[in-house]
């Protein structure tokens, strides 16, 4: 290996970066939280007990038992003693609107701009990859996730939105990303479209309240499976970023607005 | 790693190109995962109609020494191992999934054991639906593995059963790129566009697979990536490897 002329580079400079040590207690936690806010943990669902929860992540049950304190502490959990007891998802946990403004509001118009223009660039080559590469079975997977299921494409009752809920729509909108980046078959590229989802996190959730958006992101979804069957990696990638760009300027709006609003008008 | 012979059944090569060597080698790598895949599901099998009502505490000690082995023995392919048992075999309407990955034994999402949502997202998964319903293995791929090791791998899995009764599947994630190292060098030896391609058609509403064609697991040309649906170029030869994989001295991409 060659060392450069021009000395350290900026992306040297990364290697150096101070590596933070959450700590494993806040790792617990974290999971812990990530798992309720996906819906993958649910309200009122027994938690393994401190032993099987500490095998089961690899950690000490010294470790568990301090994560479980603070959640309790968070009030995520709640803890029940005697013989049916153990620890619970607490009734009230996530996924929750209000938590979700709440970060909301300590963004950046800045912030979410950025995050939607990275969120884009993966977003949309992975489209345009995978209308090179997908095959029939590919389309499929994705056509499954165009909306929730319970949600009908022609509701009887005005409005739409069917009988899905925000949360599912939310999932099921990421889901259809997912799908999309199997399709393309980068991994690369698909740990980036889950860092990103991470990284969005609850926020995602408040624009699936509006009925509206739910039916425009069900329309360019299937615009975008459509695009990718008849592989048009242009038309998949533009109508991708549309897609992106809904939700970013979704959240703009909502943060102008400062306010929790039942609908909007995009600007 | 292919000690136990598995693959010698094979039909003998038509060998008019004069490359039985890179054949054989290719199906040797191939044949060698699906043998290991299916001594350690009969491993499994027996083990289960011998244990009792099984426990999650009991799977995992018969399931991770056999992972230990295939994840950092000598010479090791693959990149994460387990087992997931079928609904009810450990509690009513309960699965479970020991699954582990990488060099130092992570276990793989093991919250899911407790959340009967998520685990609904392993059941449906082509390599574990397939072998349950058929009792047959199965390799999945070249596909994203977003549940698993985030890698872009091929899954080979294999029926395990209790009592007679399909009982889960144990299996192995082995990366594409394992396999490229492995097999790219006999495929360029065998011409410039061969290709090692999963012509299984199991799940698959694929088109090229009606024309012999699937999708292409190492291909010699670099036009064509892992994972590329591919058919075989008009006048090529093919050679079986392993249970679904064929390996043809010559592909194109497939269209539409």
């Amino acid at each position: 290996m060659s060392l450069s002329p021009l000395g350290a580079s900026r992306s040297l400079a990364a290697v150096f970066t101070p590596i933070k040590s959450g700590g494993l207690v806040d790792e617990v936690c974290r999971r812990i939280e990530l798992a309720v806010e996906t819906g993958l943990l649910v309200s009122g669902q027994r938690l393994p007990n401190e032993i099987e929860l500490a095998s089961a992540l690899g950690v000490s049950a010294v470790t568990t038992r301090e994560a479980l304190s603070q959640l309790r502490g968070q009030g995520l959990i709640r803890t029940v003693r005697g013989r049916s007891g153990g620890s619970f998802i607490a009734e009230d946990a996530l996924p929750s609107p209000a938590r979700a403004r709440e970060r909301l509001q300590d963004l950046t118009r800045l912030q979410i701009t950025d995050l939607g223009l990275h969120y884009q660039a993966i977003a949309g080559t992975c489209a345009a990859v995978a209308a090179k590469r997908a095959g029939d079975d590919d389309v499929q997977a994705m056509r499954e996730y165009i909306r929730p299921a319970g949600a009908d494409p022609a509701p009887a009752e005005p409005g739409g939105g069917g009988t899905a809920t925000p949360l599912e729509w939310r999932l099921s909108a990421s889901e259809f990303l997912l799908e999309l980046a199997a399709a393309a078959r980068s991994a690369r590229l698909a740990r980036e479209l889950l860092r990103i989802q991470v990284d969005m996190g609850t926020l995602t959730l408040l624009p699936f309240n509006d009925p509206s958006f739910c039916e425009q992101t069900a329309e360019l979804n299937a615009a975008i499976a459509d695009a990718v069957s008849r592989h048009d990696a242009a038309a998949a990638e533009a109508r991708t970023k549309e897609l992106i760009n809904l939700t970013t300027t979704w959240l703009l709006a909502e943060l102008s607005a400062g306010q929790p609003h039942e609908t909007k008008a995009t600007p | 790693m292919n000690g136990n012979g598995a693959g010698v059944t094979t039909p003998a090569h038509g060998d008019t190109t004069g490359h039985s060597a890179e054949m054989r080698e290719i199906e040797a790598i191939v044949a060698g995962i699906e043998g290991q895949v299916a001594e350690w599901a009969a491993a499994t099998s027996a083990w289960l109609d011998g244990c009792g009502k099984p426990t999650g505490t009991a799977v995992d000690k018969f399931i991770r020494p056999s992972v230990q082995t295939l994840l950092q023995g000598p010479g090791a392919k693959v990149a994460g191992a387990g087992f997931i048992a079928t609904l009810g075999l450990l509690g009513p309407d309960r699965s479970y999934i020991a699954w582990w990955q990488g060099d130092d034994m992570e276990r793989v999402d093991a919250l899911a054991n407790f959340s009967p949502q998520s685990l609904s997202r392993y059941t449906r998964a082509e390599w574990f639906r397939i072998p349950v319903e058929t009792g047959r293995p199965h390799v999945t791929g070249p596909y994203i593995d977003l549940l698993c090791t985030d890698e872009y791998v091929l899954t080979f899995t294999h029926p395990v059963f209790r009592g007679g009764q399909i009982a889960g599947i144990v299996g192995v994630d082995v990366t594409a790129q394992t396999l490229e190292r492995l097999g790219l060098p006999p495929l360029r030896r065998i011409g410039p566009r061969a290709a090692l391609v999963n012509v299984s058609a199991a799940g698959s509403a694929d088109s090229a697979v009606a024309n012999d064609g699937g999708r292409a697991v190492i291909c010699a040309t670099a036009d064509i990536d892992a994972g590329d649906r591919v058919v075989p170029a008009s006048g090529a030869e093919s050679w079986p490897a392993g249970r679904q994989f064929r390996i043809y001295s010559s592909v194109e991409a497939a269209l539409g």
